[in-house]
């Protein structure tokens, strides 16, 4: 299959996502799990409309744009904003995204994020500190539909307060949590991090 | 096929208990993790603020919000009903009341106080809400036709094309087309009313419901026919009580009748303006949060359990009936649509006009002093504010008509306290899936506090919001860029 990409001709095999063949910054998406199309900071510009790179398929004939002025604003915007509402300095790629992109939150108004979060202590193993939460639903695929199957995360609210709990909202231990660590794993943003590697 | 729905489960077990949500999640067969996160999204499961509600609407706002708030215990999403304003909301253990104009009325015997506006028009001005009254206008003749074998499906199909139906629940999207993608595809297969009609402004599908049961019945099991639907759901807007036992009630006298040819089944909506995007619609009847999904897959291939599906809208499906009846040429030459007309006009209600007729005929007929107006609301919360009255109320034109809304604002409103009242309904109900719509509503209606007019900052909202995954996110900056536009060009 050929498709154009930012002007240029791409050969790929049938099946494969844009995310093969643009080159553009990912959040939501993992390799080992299902979650996709959520932060949008993959979006590209495929005959004029937005599609996220990590859930749309090539096609034949494809125009895709990557890095438009448009899209340079929205990858920007998106940082600031997250940036704002979110404790992000344990997240490394984000950090210098931001400086790729040249972001300055403080062009925007205070919002009441999610920064203020109590980080939850309640097992031996790792904290859960969801200030630093993007609410990108990797941990919550991983314990549940993505890899392991054991259903100690869910979700808790909607909007900007949308984050991961547990059924009931009991601690880790009194879930089904087996504690293998796959939601820590996946974290991008440090919000779920080995105690290990805190300092007393 | 399908696990038992995990709603309507946890809606018998109200008031929850951790206990009776892990029984719910086993009769679902679902994780109770799964479940957890279903009671953690919808408000009647979280448990609703209890007392005096004001309904929380931009009307409502508009006329004094801070001091008609003083008077209650909390605030509640508009429910379109500011047309009648101010509307406050009693939530008590002995159960949930409408407070309008100094009585309390039981939400299951509060209907719309209004009917049809004067004019030429296709449906009824008054209620027709008995089985013999509709037939004694000439209703169902499309489906007797249809189960007599006098019609076929595909004729239903073809009229429907021929009128040029156009989607009436804000997408505007080619009826035929959508019937057409359900009808190819493989059994079982199923038709959902879209019913969960929740934004300011707008109440004309809660009056077809609540007024015309008959006609949008007939109009689903038309589509539902024609289509080759094993089964209806009415997904309808959790507070309509009324509007829920009217249409069980039309429908256990159609089934008495025999004219019942598809099982229909009245679902409870989960109560949240998402709940009316399509594919979060379905989400919420297959027990999970009510969050947008991915499309491509859309729901005429991949909806319910994964099964095609047709998703319509009621006002769409009450059209059949009528293009049936008059013929695609006499209906198109008509194109009837139902207007929601409020906020300063002295009759505000339902109307019935054609398309293409200018806006300021419309605020006309619904006694509006054009000289008086200061904008108009058009479309709801996904709107666009605008003055300009020779404006054509027609499908894809320059701006979007949306489910036909139309709220008029005169002199003396203050605009920006309205635009708060919308950008603060969509923070409000913003699913929190995707990232660009919970953040850029949350910094959208600080922007709107300190009256942000810095254009470059107000086009990095628009462009960011613009990349949301649904409909909500992607139209949440409309409103506000048009108010911009509108003070512009005063
Ligand atoms: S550590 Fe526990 S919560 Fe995390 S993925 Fe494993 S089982 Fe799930
Ligand atoms: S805890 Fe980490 S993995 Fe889980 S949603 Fe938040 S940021 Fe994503
Ligand atoms: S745009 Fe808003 S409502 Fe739609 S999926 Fe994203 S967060 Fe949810
Ligand atoms: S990486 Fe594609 S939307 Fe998040």
């Amino acid at each position: 299959m050929r498709l154009r990409v930012d002007g240029k001709e791409v050969e790929v095999q049938e099946g494969a996502l844009l995310l093969q063949v643009a080159p553009v910054p990912t959040l939501c998406h993992h390799p080992h799990t299902e979650t996709k199309g959520l932060c949008r900071l993959c979006l590209v510009e495929v005959n004029g409309r937005l599609h996220p790179a990590c859930a749309t398929l090539a096609q034949e004939g494809m125009e895709v744009k990557t890095e438009t002025e448009a899209l340079r604003r929205l990858r920007k915007t998106l940082l600031e904003w997250l940036a704002l509402t979110t404790d992000l300095s344990q997240a490394p790629e984000l950090l210098s995204l931001m400086e790729r992109y040249g972001a300055e939150p403080a062009r925007w108004p205070e919002v009441a994020g999610r920064k203020e979060r109590e980080a939850l202590k309640d097992n031996p193993f790792f904290l859960r500190d969801y200030a630093k939460c993007v609410n990108c639903r990797r941990c919550v695929d991983a314990c549940g539909d993505g890899i392991m199957g054991v259903y100690a995360l869910t979700l808790e609210d909607r909007g900007l307060l949308a984050h991961p709990t547990t059924p009931l909202g009991r601690p880790l231990p009194e879930t089904p949590c087996v504690f293998c660590g796959n939601c820590v794993q996946v974290c991008p943003t440090g919000a779920l991090r080995p105690l290990t590697l805190e300092v007393a | 096929m399908e696990n038992p729905s995990l709603l309507p489960l946890l809606d018998a077990r109200l008031p929850l208990t951790e206990e009776k949500v892990a029984e719910a999640a086993r009769l679902a067969r679902v994780p109770l993790a799964q479940a957890w996160g279903v009671v953690r999204y919808y408000p009647r499961y979280r448990g609703l603020p209890q007392g005096r509600l004001l309904v929380d609407d931009p009307v409502a706002r508009a006329r004094g919000f801070a001091r008609l708030r003083e008077a209650a215990d909390g605030s509640y999403p508009p429910l379109g009903l500011e047309a009648l304003s101010p509307i406050y909301l009693r939530f008590n253990p002995e159960g949930r009341f409408v407070e309008w104009q100094g009585s309390l009325v039981p939400f299951r015997d509060f209907r719309l106080p209004f009917s049809l506006g004067h004019g030429k028009r296709l449906i009824p001005p008054e209620p027709i809400l008995s089985l013999a009254q509709y037939r004694a206008l000439g209703g169902l003749q499309a489906l007797l036709a249809l189960l007599q074998g006098r019609a076929s499906p595909e004729g239903v199909l073809r009229a429907v094309e021929e009128a040029g139906l156009l989607g009436r629940g804000g997408a505007a999207f080619p009826a035929h087309v959508k019937m057409r993608t359900v009808a190819q595809g493989a059994s079982p297969k199923y038709l959902v009313v879209n019913a969960d009609e929740s934004e300011p402004g707008n109440f004309k599908d809660r009056f077809l419901l609540e007024h015309h049961p008959f006609l949008v019945l007939e109009g689903a099991l038309l589509a539902a026919l024609a289509v080759g639907a094993d089964k209806v759901f009415l997904y309808v807007r959790e507070e309509f009580e009324a509007a829920q036992e009217g249409l069980q009630r039309a429908l256990s006298e159609l089934e008495e009748a025999g004219l019942l040819p598809v099982p229909t089944e009245v679902f409870r909506s989960g109560g949240l303006y998402i709940c009316g995007e399509e594919t979060a619609l379905l989400e919420s009847m297959e027990g999970k949060r009510a969050e947008p999904r991915l499309k491509p897959p859309f729901p005429g291939e991949k909806g319910l359990w994964g099964r095609p599906t047709l998703v319509q809208n009621v006002e769409t499906l009450a059209n059949l009936p009528l293009i049936l009846r008059e013929g695609p040429d006499a209906w198109r030459a008509l194109e009837p649509k139902l207007f929601s007309i409020s906020g300063d006009v002295a009759h505000p209600g339902l109307y019935e006009l054609p398309l293409g007729t200018p806006l300021g005929e419309a605020l006309r007929r619904a006694g509006g002093e054009l000289g008086e107006v200061q904008a108009v609301l058009l479309g709801g919360a996904a709107g666009v504010f605008t003055r300009d009255l020779a404006f054509p109320l027609r499908f894809k034109e320059r701006l979007p008509l949306g489910a036909g809304a139309l709220v008029a604002f005169g002199r003396d409103v203050d605009l920006w306290e309205v635009l708060l009242g919308l950008v603060h309904f969509l923070k409000e109900e913003s699913c929190g899936k995707c990232f660009p719509c919970p953040l850029g509503t949350a910094v959208q209606v600080e922007m709107v506090k300190r009256r942000e007019r810095n254009r470059a900052l107000v086009q990095d909202l628009a462009e960011t919001l613009k990349g949301s995954l649904c409909g909500l996110g992607q139209s949440a900056y409309w409103a506000y860029q048009s108010l911009l536009e509108v003070e512009g060009a005063a």
